[in-house]
């Protein structure tokens, strides 16, 4: 994940109109299309809604100038673990359906049902397409812009303090990760090595971490005293620039949130269905 | 163990919400009593470190990997189980919302899990088996492998009440998956623990002393 750090924040420093829109309104959007997703009952009707979010999402990602291999790629590193439980759903019963049909018998009594194949689907879509406005959001906005956003709409003084603190370390020890590795490696050093006893694989792991946890430590120990010298106190907080919403942003905002809660209430009002 | 979106309804994910909320605001209370406001700044540095913990890979078996959860971690070395919850919900944060590893409607199913439960396991299992086993090896693998374990059992209970997993299922898979992770995570956690008490061990906060002849 800690690979992944530098590549989202390479792609959040390029420009484009979606890089450039205020945070606010790209974490408003993304949110809410999460939330509706989520909202919409375990229905095929969502196959409709999930499809028409996509393509808004997909109309957006073209906007943004980058290439639909860094979203697949982003994609690709989040769905497995979870797509094998989406997966395992054939097999299983749920609470949604009353009535569940064979379409194949497997041996030792497995059961693949057409209602956990909808199942899997109608949360395989939900779940790709909430992802997709994660990558969106990350891929876009820059951490520091993300967490002033943040904090400009009402994240508690001491969080907004925190996160940042967090945020500009993450890539400290990232980069201390990777030294760590680099040096491990020179030392030939491969925990997947089954030629080395698992015990003194875990013991050298363990105290490489217990190292990185210190050197964190001791990190935090010298911000700390730093801050200290500048003033740092009980009544400090983060500042932030008020800055307004400007109106194109304010219309783009109103049309995406308009058109979030449209389309789950029409699709359901009107049993509408594009497949 | 990271819930992603879309596995728990809207309202239950908003209920856990609520329930997150308490905790973390206990939790935010703990470091400015506590910890004392200027504090902060060093738990915060501290909860990227332990992001970039999360990311060594810790060989399980036939090839499989898993990571450190460091709940029960932070929860020994800082002497309480809020510093878990404070440092898992800033991991967690910016793990969902960078990374899109848990959901965000789902957020405050996982810092129950692993921040409040894991935190509370770990701390509370290490500190009742220090009094009993004097044993610092002992109370931190049982400790680190319990806030491994639970919080995996509670994720399988999780799902069974949104109704996308069957409970007893949800129970054996997680449960022995990360039983076996847990392993590795409390002999870590032990070496990890060791190495810190050895070193530094002013940093630690919880009665455990420096091994003899360190």
């Amino acid at each position: 994940m800690i690979e992944e750090l530098f590549q989202i924040e390479r792609d959040a420093y390029k420009d484009s109109p979606v890089h450039r829109l205020d945070a606010r309104v790209k974490i408003v959007i993304a949110f809410a299309a999460i939330i509706a997703l989520v909202a919409v009952p375990y229905s095929p009707m969502i196959y409709t809604v999930g499809a028409v979010f996509f393509l808004f999402f997909a109309l957006l990602w073209c906007f943004t100038g980058l290439s639909p291999v860094i979203y697949a790629r982003r994609a690709l590193a989040i769905i497995p673990l979870w797509g094998v439980i989406i997966f395992f759903q054939i097999f299983l019963k749920n609470k949604y359906y009353t009535t569940y049909d064979v379409i194949m018998s497997l041996p030792f009594g497995i059961n693949i049902y057409a209602q956990s194949v909808e199942f899997a689907f109608i949360l395989l879509v939900k779940f790709v397409v909430c992802i997709s406005f994660i990558i969106l959001l990350s891929t876009t906005t820059k951490m520091p812009d993300m967490l002033e956003g943040g904090a400009r709409m009402g994240l508690p003084a001491e969080f907004a303090l925190a996160l940042g603190m967090m945020i500009r370390y993450l890539f400290v020890f990232g980069y201390m990760f990777r030294k760590m590795n680099e040096t491990l490696k020179t030392k030939c050093f491969d925990a997947f090595d089954r030629k080395l006893s698992y015990r003194y694989r875990l013991r050298q792991l363990g105290f490489t971490m217990g190292t990185m946890f210190i050197r964190s430590y001791e990190q935090g120990e010298r911000v700390y005293t730093s801050m200290l010298c500048r003033g740092y106190g009980r009544e400090s907080y983060l500042f932030v620039e008020r800055k307004p919403i400007k109106r194109p942003e304010w219309a783009f905002l109103s049309l995406s949130l308009a058109f979030i809660i449209a389309i789950p209430i029409i699709v359901w009002l009107g049993q509408f269905s594009i497949f | 163990m990271h819930i992603p979106d879309a596995f728990i309804p809207i309202w239950q994910g908003a209920i856990y919400w609520i329930i997150a909320l308490v905790f973390v605001a206990l939790a935010l209370r703990w470091a400015r009593n506590e910890m004392s406001e200027e504090k902060l700044p060093l738990v915060a540095v501290l909860a990227a470190g332990i992001f970039a913990l999360q990311s060594f890979n810790l060989p399980v078996s036939m090839g499989t990997s898993g990571h450190l959860v460091g709940g029960a971690l932070a929860a020994i070395i800082l002497g309480s189980p809020f510093a878990a919850i404070f440092i898992l919900t800033l991991v967690l944060i910016v793990q969902a919302i960078l990374f899109g590893d848990g959901g965000i409607t789902v957020l405050g199913a996982n810092i129950i899990n692993m921040g409040v439960i894991g935190g509370f396991v770990g701390f509370y299992t290490f500190r009742g088996l220090m009094g009993v086993t004097k044993s610092m090896p002992v109370s931190v693998f049982f400790a680190a492998w319990l806030a491994c374990l639970i919080p995996a059992l509670a994720c399988a209970v999780e799902m069974y009440v949104a109704g996308t997993f069957p409970l007893i299922e949800g129970l054996v898979a997680m449960g022995i998956y990360h039983a076996i992770i847990g392993i590795i995570e409390g002999f870590v956690t032990v070496a990890v623990i060791y190495l810190i008490t050895t070193a530094r061990p002013d940093l630690v906060d919880t009665g455990v002393k420096a091994p003899a002849g360190a």
